[in-house]
């Protein structure tokens, strides 16, 4: 059984790694943490999310910029490789299933990523369709999957439009599926006109909403291992 | 160490060239607050070790700018770009024939590529980002070939426009586009490799039986 001590340095590690964005040292601490054989689980939330989501708040207090923010993404991404086929299946009593992409005509693509890669993190099923997707696709692919959430992004006002009728198609065909859209331009108030769920202002929101979801999902986390012991 | 010291430091490890560009008037808004190009290029034996080389000497120019708390970003080779990583949506906004000619470490020549007066265009580069006020280099900003366009008349694809570059006349023509991707299209479908690379070997600029240290010594 791995120590304490070492166990923290090796959290603390990799949470510095994240936010120094130093893929080397991520990867070899996340392949320090299977070869002493500690809980992959536990890396990657107490350790590289808690990084995310310290890199977070240093891209909302504008310390840190877009490069910064993408090289920590890429040391996240690179230490989740090597952990996440270790990861035993979160329990947290929701389905975790979501269809992602940047509607037709939209090829920005940095936005929708970062909130993949958080999804992925969480432990979802991700089936991300891309960029300049076509409408119908969305619909077909949450039929398909049968995904309970369904994720879009739009960058410019002239396809954000798209996002409306992909909204009324998917209620219409089943209501209970969630909705979250971003982008630049979209609003609260477009999310609730247009029937959304859930909305993010833009890249920076997206990532900071979608850190507060994987924290309340840590939060559930901690409580179903309370309630084991 | 002063800020020049990053020459020493990468040119001592290996690097062929090292130059700074000012880069104020070309970056684009995303990144405008990286306004430095440390610019980086060895010369081109198109084996893996050049990869490899430029890679270690890309990464201790970024060590060395983070060390002293500055900002960076890596446009590693073109030849070794990882698709699929976020940092990679923003290596198209600078490239590295503008960085290196910022530098002041070559012009573009007739063949669209960075003629560096000692290596010619048998370079490969490797750049770095930065905000670092690092001195900049006096920048190059036309072609210096003269009359020679061997490259222009060697081109089994009549691919070159025999144009001359300049940041004044951006965007002149140099190469038909078309027509040298429908050569390379053709050599791999005879010889399996899209190889052509004449416009690289006939250029007298860093050829070696044109004993390139005095050619060097006639141009400065």
């Amino acid at each position: 059984m791995v120590s304490e001590e070492k166990k923290n340095e090796l959290l603390a590690a990799l949470k510095e790694g994240v936010i120094q964005y130093d893929e080397d040292l991520v990867k070899q601490k996340a392949q320090e943490v299977l070869d002493c054989g500690m809980d992959a689980n536990t890396a990657i939330f107490s350790g590289l999310v808690s990084g995310m989501e310290e890199v977070g708040r240093l891209f909302e207090a504008q310390e840190y910029f877009v490069p910064e923010l993408l090289m920590c993404a890429d040391a996240l991404y690179a230490g989740l490789d090597i952990l996440k086929p270790h990861v035993s299946p979160l329990d947290l009593g929701v389905k975790g299933s979501v269809v992602i992409g940047t509607v037709e005509g939209d090829v920005h693509d940095i936005g929708k990523n970062i909130v993949k890669m958080m999804f992925d993190v969480a432990g979802f099923t991700v089936y991300d369709l891309g960029k300049d997707v076509p409408l119908d696709k969305f619909v077909d692919e949450q039929l398909r999957t049968d995904s309970d959430l369904v994720c879009l992004s739009a960058m410019m006002t002239t396809t954000m439009v798209g996002m409306q009728k992909v909204i009324s198609n998917l209620k219409a065909k089943n209501p209970n599926v969630i909705i979250m859209i971003g982008g630049a331009p979209v609003s609260h108030d477009i999310a609730e006109k247009w029937g959304a769920d859930g909305y993010a202002k833009d890249a920076s929101n997206a990532l900071s909403d979608a850190i507060r979801m994987i924290s309340s999902l840590k939060k559930l986390k901690e409580k179903a291992d309370a309630n084991k012991k | 160490m002063s800020l020049e010291g990053l020459k020493s430091l990468l040119s001592s490890a290996g690097a062929g060239v090292v130059g700074f560009g000012d880069i104020s008037a070309v970056v684009s808004d995303e990144i405008s607050h990286l306004d430095r190009a440390v610019c980086i290029g060895l010369d081109r034996n198109l084996n893996r070790n050049t990869i490899d080389v430029l890679g270690s000497l890309q990464k201790k120019a970024a060590a060395w700018l983070k060390e002293k708390g500055y900002r960076y970003l890596c446009i590693p080779p073109d030849s070794d770009r990882v698709k699929g990583k976020f940092v990679s949506n923003l290596y198209p906004l600078l490239c590295h024939k503008t960085a290196a000619t910022c530098s002041g470490l070559g012009w573009i020549g007739k063949n669209g590529l960075v003629i560096n007066p000692v290596f010619g265009p048998r370079i490969s580069w490797a750049t770095v980002l930065t905000d670092a006020p690092l001195p900049p280099d006096e920048p190059i900003e036309s072609e210096q070939c003269g009359l020679c366009s061997l490259c222009v008349s060697h081109c089994p694809s009549g691919a070159l426009t025999g144009n001359s570059w300049s940041v004044k006349t951006p965007f002149v023509e140099l190469i038909d586009l078309e027509k040298c991707r429908s050569h390379k299209k053709a050599s791999r479908t005879v010889e399996g490799k899209p190889n052509c690379g004449l416009c690289i070997n006939i250029c007298p600029y860093g050829r070696k039986k044109f004993h390139q240290e005095e050619l060097v010594h006639e141009k400065t």
